[in-house]
C-alpha cells in the first residue's frame, strides 16, 4: 500500500463559491484529504443588520435560488421567535406543505441528475437523455408537481411572496388545494413509486463503505421532523434549538475560508440520512418498503446511502402532503390575515429541515423591529468537517484502485452531500464562434 | 395576450448578476406591452418550467463574453459555444448552460429563443449594479421593445 497520491480536483471552477477535493498521500501515509469550499456566506450579517422585520425573510430568500424556500421559513420562525408573534395551526400545515414541495423537488433531482448518472457511469446527466429519455422526464414532472405546490402556497416557485412574519398573505383556495392532490395522488405518486424501482436497480453501484459519526437533525414527538422540535444528537439526545451554538461549535480550518462544526465528536453529519437514522421510526409503511427496496436500514453509517434516504424522503413527502391538504380543508380553510403585531423584541431563533439538513437562522432585534445582529449556520457547513472524515477513512480503503477510480469515488463522495456551494452566481460563459 | 416571453435570470444580493431580475422589475412597470415577464432567479434548472409551449422567447443574463463590462450582447445560443459548467458537485452547479441543453436534448423547446447577455464587471455580494451595466440596462428595454415590435409584426403577417 506504499503510495504516492496526488488528487486535485477543480470542481466548477466557473461558479463562485466552489468547491476542491484535495487528496496527498505519501509513502502511503495519507497527508490531507478534504472539501476546500470557498466563501461562506459571510455576508449574511452585513447583509441582514439594520432591517426591519419585514425584510428580513426576503432578502435570505435570495440567497440562493435552491434554497430560497428553507432559509425563508427559517428566517419567519426567528423572526416570529424574536418578536413572540404566535402563528396559527393553518399557517403551520400551510409552511409543512411548502417544505414539502422543495424537498420532494430537491431530494428528486439530487437523485437523478447527481446520483444516478455516478451510478450509471455515465459521467453526467445528459448521455442520460439519449438513454433513459422516459427517467429525466419523469424527474422533471416530479419537479413540476413540487413547483406546483409552491406556485399555489407561497405565490411564487422561486422566491416565494407569499410567507410573511406571522403567517401568509394570500390563503389557497379548495379548488387549488385540491387540485395539487390530484396531481399528487395520480402523478407524484406513481412517479416516485418508480423512483424507487429505479434506484433499487442501481442501488448495487453504491460503494460499499461505513463510518459511523454523529447525527443531528430536528425531532419531534408528532411526526418526522421539517418544521418546528428540538435538536437531536444520536449520541447525546436532545437539545433545544435555543442552545444551538453549544451544538453547532462552529470553528475555524485552514483549507476552507468556510467554518466547520462539531458536537460531541470531532465532526457529524446532517442531512436526509441524519433525519432517517434518528427519526425512521416516524415514517409511514410506503416509507419503510421504500427504504427496504433500496437496501436502507435503521442505523445506516454510509455516507453514500444519503442519496436513498434522499428517495424515501420524496415518498414520505408526497404521502404527507396529502395528508395535510386533507387536514386543511377538514378544518375549513380560514381567510386569515397574518399576526404582525409584535409583544416583544429581542433575540429569537429559528430552526428547520432543509434538503440538505439542519438550517438556523438567529436573529437580534431593536426596539424599533430593526434587525441588530444576525447569525446563519447552514446544513453544507456543518458537514464539511464530515465530508474530511468520511475521505480520510475512504482513501486509504481504496488505495490499489486506479487514481481515476478514487477520485471518482471521492466525486461521489462529495455529492452525496449535495453539498450548497452556495450563494454561488450562474452566469454563462460563452465563446463567440467567429 | 403576451406573444413574448421574457425571462431574468441572477442573484439579486449578487452585484451585477442582479441585472436580469432588475430588468424583469423595470419591464413590469411599463404599460401592459404583450410581454410575459419571468424573475426566474438563480434557479437556472426552473427555466425549463418556462420554455416549454412558447415561441418567442428571451433570457437576460449575466455572462462572461470577455468583454469590456456592460457590454450587451445578443445572441441565438445555437450561434454561440455555451460553455457547461462541467461534472457538478451539486445540484448548486446546474447552470443555464446545462438547462439549455436539457431543453434541446429533450426537445422541449421549439420556438425562437435569444440571449441579451451583459457582461458584468463584479458578482461580489452587494445590492448595487456597477455603473456600466446599470447604463446597459436602459440599452437592454430599448432590445427587447424592439424585439416584442419584430414579434408583432411576424404575427400581423
Amino acid at each position: 500500500m506504499s503510495r504516492d497520491l496526488n488528487i486535485k480536483v477543480h470542481h466548477l471552477t466557473r461558479v463562485e463559491g466552489h468547491g476542491n477535493i484535495v487528496v496527498n498521500m505519501k509513502d502511503g501515509v495519507l497527508e490531507k484529504a478534504h472539501l476546500s469550499i470557498v466563501e461562506p456566506p459571510r455576508f449574511f450579517e452585513a447583509m441582514m443588520k439594520g432591517r426591519s422585520f419585514h425584510e428580513a425573510a426576503i432578502i435570505t430568500s435570495r440567497i440562493c435560488g435552491i434554497c430560497s424556500l428553507g432559509h425563508q421559513l427559517t428566517s419567519l420562525v426567528a423572526t416570529e421567535d424574536a418578536l413572540g408573534l404566535e402563528i396559527s395551526e393553518q399557517t403551520r400545515l400551510l409552511r409543512k406543505l411548502l417544505i414539502h414541495g422543495a424537498t420532494i423537488q430537491s431530494n428528486v433531482l439530487h437523485a437523478y441528475f447527481l446520483a444516478a448518472p455516478d451510478f450509471l457511469g455515465a459521467g453526467s446527466v445528459f448521455p442520460l437523455i439519449a438513454t433513459h429519455k422516459d427517467v429525466v422526464l419523469r424527474a422533471l414532472r416530479m419537479k413540476r408537481v413540487a413547483n406546483d405546490i409552491g406556485d399555489i402556497v407561497s405565490g411564487r416557485a422561486v422566491h416565494p411572496i407569499t410567507p410573511v412574519p406571522g403567517g401568509f398573505t394570500r390563503i389557497p383556495e379548495k379548488a387549488e388545494l385540491l387540485e395539487i392532490k390530484r396531481k399528487l395522488l395520480e402523478e407524484a405518486l406513481p412517479d416516485g413509486l418508480e423512483t424507487v424501482e429505479t434506484m433499487k436497480a442501481l442501488a448495487g453501484a453504491i460503494p460499499q463503505f461505513e463510518r459511523e459519526t454523529e447525527y443531528i437533525s430536528l425531532k419531534n414527538s408528532e411526526e418526522y421532523a421539517f418544521y418546528e422540535g428540538d435538536i437531536f444528537s444520536s449520541d447525546s439526545g436532545a437539545i433545544s434549538v435555543q442552545n444551538y451554538l453549544d451544538v453547532t461549535n462552529e470553528f475555524v480550518v485552514d483549507h476552507s475560508t468556510s467554518k466547520h462544526a462539531k458536537y460531541n465528536r470531532n465532526s457529524y453529519f446532517v442531512g436526509a440520512l441524519a433525519r432517517w437514522n434518528n427519526n425512521n421510526a416516524q415514517l409511514g409503511e410506503e416509507a419503510h418498503a421504500a427504504a427496504e427496496a433500496m437496501g436502507l436500514k435503521p442505523n445506516c453509517y454510509n455516507s453514500y446511502m444519503n442519496t436513498i434516504a434522499q428517495v424515501v424522503e420524496a415518498v414520505h413527502c408526497i404521502l404527507d402532503s396529502v395528508r395535510i391538504i386533507d387536514k386543511l380543508l377538514e378544518d375549513g380553510l380560514k381567510n386569515e390575515k397574518p399576526n404582525q403585531n409584535p409583544t416583544r423584541y429581542g433575540r429569537g431563533i429559528g430552526s428547520n429541515e432543509v434538503p440538505r439538513g439542519i438550517l438556523f437562522h438567529d436573529y437580534t432585534y431593536d426596539n424599533k423591529g430593526n434587525i441588530v445582529k444576525a447569525n446563519c449556520v447552514i446544513p453544507t457547513g456543518q458537514n464539511l468537517a464530515n465530508i474530511d472524515n468520511d475521505m480520510q477513512k475512504l482513501v486509504p480503503e481504496i488505495i490499489d484502485k486506479s487514481k481515476a477510480e478514487i477520485t471518482l469515488s471521492l466525486e461521489m463522495l462529495v455529492r452525496a452531500y449535495d453539498p450548497c456551494i452556495s450563494c454561488s452566481v450562474h452566469m454563462l460563459e460563452v465563446d463567440f464562434i467567429e | 395576450m403576451a406573444v413574448l416571453t421574457v425571462i431574468g435570470i441572477g442573484n439579486r444580493l449578487r452585484g451585477d448578476d442582479a441585472v436580469g431580475p432588475l430588468l424583469i422589475d423595470e419591464l413590469s412597470t411599463l404599460p401592459d406591452s404583450q410581454l410575459e415577464l419571468i424573475d426566474a432567479g438563480s434557479d437556472a434548472l426552473g427555466v425549463l418550467e418556462y420554455l416549454e409551449g412558447r415561441q418567442e422567447v428571451i433570457i437576460i443574463d449575466a455572462c462572461r463574453m470577455g468583454r469590456k463590462p456592460g457590454t450587451l450582447v445578443t445572441f441565438d445560443p445555437t450561434q454561440a459555444d455555451i460553455i457547461l459548467d462541467g461534472d457538478p458537485i451539486s445540484l448548486h452547479g446546474l447552470g443555464l448552460a446545462e438547462t439549455l441543453r436539457m431543453a434541446e436534448s429533450l426537445r422541449m423547446f421549439s420556438g425562437d429563443l435569444k440571449i441579451i447577455g451583459i457582461e458584468p464587471d463584479s458578482t461580489q455580494f452587494s445590492g448595487k449594479l456597477s455603473q456600466p451595466v446599470q447604463r446597459a440596462m436602459k440599452t437592454a428595454i430599448e432590445k427587447i421593445q424592439d424585439e416584442l415590435h419584430r414579434v408583432k409584426e411576424l404575427i400581423e403577417t
